[in-house]
């Protein structure tokens, strides 16, 4: 029961703290908000998220002239300049690679693609190769991974076009029958043929390259947004839970210096009821800020968080992770003249090398996701990410359960220091 | 143990490292009593009460409270007291009311009997129209009224008390005085550490003095004073220290003691109506203006500088 009482008059101590409240629930969506009204959140029809138009300029160097009749390089610029895509790129065929660079130079197009002259005959050939060259504003980041993602897929495609190709050659080959060019490009204009037609009836009429996914409801359009302000909103929450676990932390060593846990030593209550008291406050707060933040971030940004039970698991890892690191942290500190400086910093540090303030970012180098795995908080971010992508419990059983064990482990090592410290 | 012993202390010892803090201390409070630890900053006082409320270990020796040893059953002795530390320890971002109530229930109050013991303290400490107040808020002498109300709620035995009129005003000051007072009279056993003579001379009904982590002397006031005797003390301001002068003064007739500090030099004499005169004439001669002079009857004062050589101030 003193437990409770301790871990009460705690939190009622932090909740009546205007500081600790600014820094629980309105910084982590004051900055998600900003990133939302960064990305055009507020200034969209019906306030859903609209990505700025990237301008690309494509050159096409393609020389089809030996396969009359098909040119892949059109086709892929044709798809670039598809109608679907009018939202997201503002595409204009350039004169030569020079000017197109020229035009990426002085940023008058985001982006520039290359189409080299040989890149019909690469496609169409088994073995063939060929490098569509991405020039881009280094400035942009949305834009050309949306072009890139792009032409990964459309390449993609032709995939199965060589596939198609070489298992004809190698049949007609085992009965004798001699392969030319007529009768290769016959097979690749059927495959493409049959591909666009079989990808108009999966997708409404788009280009089989293209999985423009139609609305379900009213708040569909925003979704692409949602996921990438839910990532960031993951992210915000994450790196302010585990402030909030080690400043809830800190109170151990104000209490120390204020007198008041010597005095509470003085009554009647053992030890490690009342450092267990003062534990129990840091786990309850940090479990009311997340459903706090969870609530009105769906309310504010429309985020779907996921499915009740993975989001239960999730929160419950990022809990217990923050509040372990926090007691941790605090333990092997003496003043409070300490605790800023090193909570700032170690707290900065670990966020970043979890992940929490790239979540906008593609494409990371595979060392840095790497370096994401040694922190709990890469971890947390992990379990956040597949909750959002509508993971069930099994998707985020290992974040969770990773966080989860990261933080039993910080805890113990914590609750050990504090109770020699107060022995 | 007798059953008029509210506290038995044997041969208690804390060491910090090298460092000495208590050596071998032992006295008895008599339940009902107000018993003071008097003595200089550093003389162990603090760190004796916080062997006797479980805060510290000691080094050697052991203690009772009403028969519980501090070493063996400290959840009983600290049933048994309710301490006063020396600095305030409340919680200013709650309110008084709130800050009894949540220490009511660190010594095991609950429910009605907690409610109602917080209105009686809040009204002895004389905070009940301020009990929705923010401590934060509060004055230096409400903040270290409801630190002693803090101590009360459960009843206590024994109340320790570690200098609570540190750093106050005077009227502060005479009602913390008249409560230890009133506590007293209603059967409390106070134990009481200052470091300022009158306060211990005048609540005390036994005085254990305190220097260098030792017990120097132990009795009532009536006693220690005897132990200077009929001397009487002479404090005196002069213009300008001077080696000479005080060196005279030590071999004038009638004049036991001498200490100086910053040009207050206090004096322990056998008649300060005959020696006074000669004190004057040494310093006419030494070139030395006496400015102040102050000369007071025998006093715990009188009985440190006897014992120590040192005032109690210093």
């Amino acid at each position: 029961m003193k437990v409770l009482d301790i871990a009460l008059k705690d939190m009622l101590r932090s909740f009546r703290s205007t500081f600790a409240l600014v820094m629980m629930f309105v910084v982590p969506l004051m900055v998600t908000g900003i990133m939302y009204f960064a990305f055009g959140g507020l200034g969209g029809d019906g306030g859903g998220f609209d990505l700025p138009v990237t301008r690309v300029q494509v050159v096409n160097l393609d020389q089809p002239a030996l396969h009359s009749g098909f040119s892949a390089g059109q086709i892929l610029v044709e798809f670039l300049q598809n109608e679907q895509l009018a939202d997201l790129l503002e595409v204009t065929e350039g004169a030569d690679e020079t000017s197109a660079r020229a035009a990426v130079d002085d940023q008058e197009a985001g982006v520039a693609v290359i189409i080299p002259p040989d890149f019909t005959a690469a496609v169409t050939a088994p073995e063939g190769s060929a490098t569509i060259t991405l020039y881009q504003d280094p400035t942009l980041t949305l834009g050309p991974d949306i072009v890139k993602g792009l032409l990964s897929q459309f390449v993609d495609g032709f995939a199965g076009t060589r596939i198609a190709v070489g298992v004809v050659t190698e049949q007609l080959s085992k009965r004798g029958v001699e392969i030319d060019a007529g009768l290769t490009q016959d097979v690749v204009m059927q495959y493409a043929a049959w591909a666009e037609t079989l990808g108009q009836s999966q997708s409404g009429g788009a280009h089989p390259a293209l999985d423009i996914q139609p609305p379900s409801s009213e708040t569909e359009p925003s979704n692409q947004g949602a996921g990438m302000i839910g990532a960031i909103m993951a992210g915000m929450m994450i790196f302010f839970t585990f402030f909030t676990g080690a400043s809830t932390a800190e109170t151990i060593i104000r209490e120390d210096e204020e007198g008041t846990l010597a005095r509470l030593f003085t009554t009647p209550t053992p030890r490690v009821v009342i450092l267990g008291g003062k534990f129990t406050a840091v786990f309850v707060t940090l479990i009311v800020q997340v459903i706090v933040l969870i609530f009105a971030s769906a309310i504010i940004f429309h985020i779907r968080w996921g499915g009740p039970l993975p989001v239960a698991l999730v929160t419950l890892g990022l809990v217990v992770s923050a509040t372990g690191l926090g007691v941790l942290l605090m333990s092997l500190l003496k003043s409070t003249r300490q605790t800023g400086p090193v909570m700032g910093g170690v707290l900065t540090l670990t966020g970043m090398a979890g992940g929490l303030f790239t979540t906008g970012f593609q494409n990371l180098p595979a060392a840095y996701e790497t370096i994401t795995l040694f922190t709990p908080h890469g971890w947390a971010m992990r379990g956040w990410k597949a909750a959002l992508a509508g993971g069930g419990a099994g998707d985020v059983l290992l974040p969770a359960a990773v966080t989860l064990g990261m933080g039993i482990v910080f805890f113990v090592a914590g609750a050990l220091v504090f109770r020699k410290r107060f022995a | 143990m007798s059953d008029d012993q509210a506290i038995q202390v044997r041969d208690l010892h804390k060491d910090f490292g090298e460092v000495y803090a208590v050596q071998g201390i032992s006295f008895d409070v008599h339940a009902g009593e107000i018993f003071s630890l008097l003595g200089p900053n550093g003389a162990g006082k603090t760190t004796t009460i916080s062997m006797l409320s479980c805060l510290l270990e000691p080094t050697k020796g052991d203690a009772r409270v009403f028969g519980h040893s501090i070493l063996g059953e400290p959840i009983a002795v600290k049933a048994a007291i309710g301490v006063v530390p020396q600095e305030i320890a409340l919680y200013p971002d709650l309110s008084a009311r709130e800050n009894l109530n949540f220490w009511g229930k660190m010594y095991g109050l609950r429910g009605a009997p907690l409610r109602q013991r917080v209105d009686e303290v809040l009204e002895i400490i004389g905070l009940t129209e301020r009990q929705k107040g923010r401590v934060s808020k509060f004055s230096g002498g409400m903040k270290r009224r409801l630190n002693i109300g803090i101590a009360l709620l459960h009843k206590p035995q024994v109340i320790i008390m570690d200098e609570p009129t540190v750093g106050i005003d005077p009227q502060s000051r005479r009602n913390i005085l008249d409560n230890v007072k009133e506590l007293n009279r209603q059967g409390m056993t106070v134990l009481y550490t200052t470091h300022y003579m009158e306060e211990a001379q005048e609540l005390s009904d036994h005085i254990a003095i305190m220097d260098q982590g030792k017990m120097i002397a132990y009795g009532t006031h009536e006693d220690l004073v005897q132990i200077v005797g009929e001397l009487d003390r002479i404090d005196l301001t002069i213009n300008a220290e001077s080696a000479r002068v005080i060196e005279e003064w030590q071999a004038t007739a009638g004049v036991h003691e001498v200490s100086a500090e910053d040009g207050n030099l206090t004096l322990l004499v056998d008649d300060s109506n005959l020696v006074l005169p000669r004190l004057f004439e040494s310093a006419t001669q030494a070139g030395v203006r006496i400015t102040s002079a102050e000369i007071q009857e025998p006093n715990l004062e009188a009985v440190f500088l006897h014992l120590t050589g040192r005032a109690l101030r210093d």
